[in-house]
């Protein structure tokens, strides 16, 4: 029977930003996909420890990985941007090979009506 | 035309074609795993049609070669990131180990900083403790230790700084060899790309002048520039021509202040170089810039303290009764430049230390008062020696830390287009649809993760100011 992959909860923010560099770096979608629903459920903790005071427990405890991730963090929107970058000049590669099949199958097809079809006005 | 011969030689050399196609196609699977190559399409052509009275006949089809697959644009990306991660890596290097200098037990071999940040606080202290009791020899003694410890970690800091910056010249000037064998390899492959036929297909050759140009993006920045006949002109990114219609343009190197300066044609394009990226790049921001930098606010650490516990010392009265030229405890930088690397401590007799105030008597401690006072004085810079140093090590590390970040992230660059370069030069079209699609899902799910950490970590660090708080 398939295992159930199930995204970790339990994962440090620090740990979830650096692999998620790292599933970026290595275009790991469905990693990412995983790590995306964790950074629900972290979200939700979240706003659960909002509503309710624990004392400065849960919340302290998240605040210090707040801070120790945020040069992760940094690395993460920086790997973000390159990848932006990257993924513009992927789409413009992609428009021109497109645009070149095109223009081949209209060639190819070689058929150009030299007179208008009949009934047009 | 139209008998049944000539219908079947139209298949026959249609099947001639599919083969020779087939052979293209036997050839890019051989050489799946050839580093470089670049997948080649097989170029068909249509066969002059005949035409007999009027009536025009087919005569088939013939393959006249192939075509490698290139994205230039893709390719020169990839060149352009590689630059950056190479130049990132170096500078990154380096930097991790001036900052094991500043880190007291860091295990580092070259950790011969000390503790800077404990010498100062010693040295202002053995001062306060000599207040207590001016004339006691042994809390003289202390005063001349603590300063020697002190000139002694800044100026092995110094030392340290200037050998690593020796370290990187050598590793900068051994660039060039490598450099100028590539710019006369591309040189050499473009005099032979361009003089084959145009009809022709120079996919090896163009795939070994690619493999040299990835090579020569890891050393030193280049922008290339596609002439006629499909040959390339390569120049340094500041423009400076290495490479142009076949021939190369060597880098040279010579002395100027004691460190390498690289040329072409006679033009210094040191600066040019450093700012280029590559290795070389790396090696030079770091040499030029960083450990210079570096080395500057330890000169101005070193020069503020020796000249101000100086001038302390030469207006107070010492135990042997100098009043007012008691002498200098630390020798006094001549210049800022190199004040760091000199200091050390000149005075040798701790009677020698005025700890009483000028005109007052031996036993007087206002001037020792006053030297372990400069502690808590913004003498540095406008900072305290201790703030100053701390500062320092602070701005050390977040320097070290956006080194450290662009050089992830141009890594993971690199990956990413490699990636793509391998799916874009697959023949088949769903692969490379694929690819794309993971690559627009994976950016999509980064973005969303990057929002909801950053909401995360906004919120939960005012979450945990406020816990503090209460």
């Amino acid at each position: 029977m398939r295992e159930l992959n199930l995204p970790r909860t339990d994962l440090e923010i620090r740990e979830v930003v650096a692999e998620a560099s790292r599933a970026l770096a290595r275009l790991d979608a469905d990693r990412l996909e995983e790590l995306a629903l964790a950074c629900q459920a972290l979200n939700r903790d979240r706003g659960r420890l909002e509503l309710q005071s624990d004392g400065g427990g849960k919340s302290g405890a998240l605040a210090r990985q707040a801070r120790e991730a945020a040069g992760d963090m940094r690395a993460f929107r920086r790997v973000l941007d390159a990848t932006r970058a990257n993924l513009t000049v992927m789409r413009r590669l992609r428009r021109l090979r497109e645009g070149h099949i095109e223009y081949s199958e209209a060639q190819a097809r070689g058929w150009t009506p030299s007179e208008p079809d009949y009934g047009d006005n | 035309m139209g008998t049944i011969n000539a219908a079947l030689s139209i298949t026959t050399q249609a099947l001639d074609a599919d083969q020779a196609a087939l052979n293209v196609v036997a050839n890019n699977v051989a050489n799946a795993n050839t580093p470089g190559y670049t997948t080649e399409t097989p170029n068909f052509q249509e066969n002059q049609p005949l035409e007999i009275g009027g009536v025009s006949y087919g005569d088939g089809v013939t393959e006249t070669g192939a075509t490698s697959v290139r994205d230039r644009v893709l390719t020169e990306r990839l060149n352009q990131q590689q630059q950056l991660a190479s130049s990132t890596g170096a500078q990154l290097t380096a930097l991790n180990t001036v900052q094991a200098l500043f880190t007291p037990d860091s295990g580092s071999s070259s950790a011969q900083a000390g503790d800077i940040s404990s010498d100062l606080t010693g040295f202002f202290s053995s001062f306060s403790s000599l207040e207590a009791n001016p004339a006691n020899n042994s809390l003289r003694e202390e005063v001349l230790s603590s300063a020697s410890t002190l000139a002694s970690d800044v100026s092995n800091a110094a030392a340290s700084l200037n050998s690593q910056r020796s370290a990187l010249d050598q590793e900068a000037g051994g660039v060039t060899s490598q450099v100028n064998s590539l710019t006369s390899a591309i040189a050499q492959l473009d005099q032979q790309i361009q003089s084959t036929s145009p009809d022709a297909d120079a996919g090896t050759l163009e795939d070994q002048r690619q493999q040299d140009l990835s090579q020569l993006s890891q050393l030193i920045g280049v922008n290339q520039i596609t002439t006629e006949n499909n040959g390339i002109s390569v120049t340094t990114t500041a423009g400076q021509l290495l490479v142009s219609e076949g021939q190369s343009f060597q880098l040279t190197t010579g002395s100027v202040d004691g460190v390498t300066h690289f040329f072409v044609g006679g033009a210094d394009i040191t600066a040019a170089l450093a700012s280029g990226g590559g290795q070389l790049g790396g090696y030079l921001t770091a040499r030029d810039r960083d450990i210079p930098s570096v080395l500057g606010s330890l000169d101005q650490l070193a020069q503020s303290v020796s000249t101000q516990v100086n001038a302390l010392n030469n207006v107070g009265t010492d135990l042997v009764g100098d009043d007012g030229n008691a002498g200098d405890i630390f020798s006094e930088p001549a210049q800022l430049a190199g004040s760091a690397a000199a200091m050390s401590v000149v005075m040798t007799d701790p009677n020698h230390i005025a700890a009483a105030g000028a005109g007052l008597g031996t036993g007087d401690n206002s001037n020792a008062t006053a030297m372990a006072g400069l502690a808590a004085q913004t003498i540095v810079n406008g900072e305290t020696p201790t703030n100053f140093y701390a500062n320092f090590v602070s701005q050390l590390g977040a320097m070290v830390s956006n080194v450290q970040t662009e050089n992830t992230a141009a890594n993971a660059s690199v990956t990413q287009l490699q990636t793509q370069s391998n799916a874009l030069s697959s023949v088949n079209l769903n692969d490379e649809a694929s690819a794309m699609s993971t690559f627009e899902r994976s950016y999509q799910a980064a973005s969303q993760v990057f929002t909801m950490l950053n909401t995360v970590m906004a919120s939960v660090l005012n979450l945990g100011e406020q816990a503090t708080v209460s």
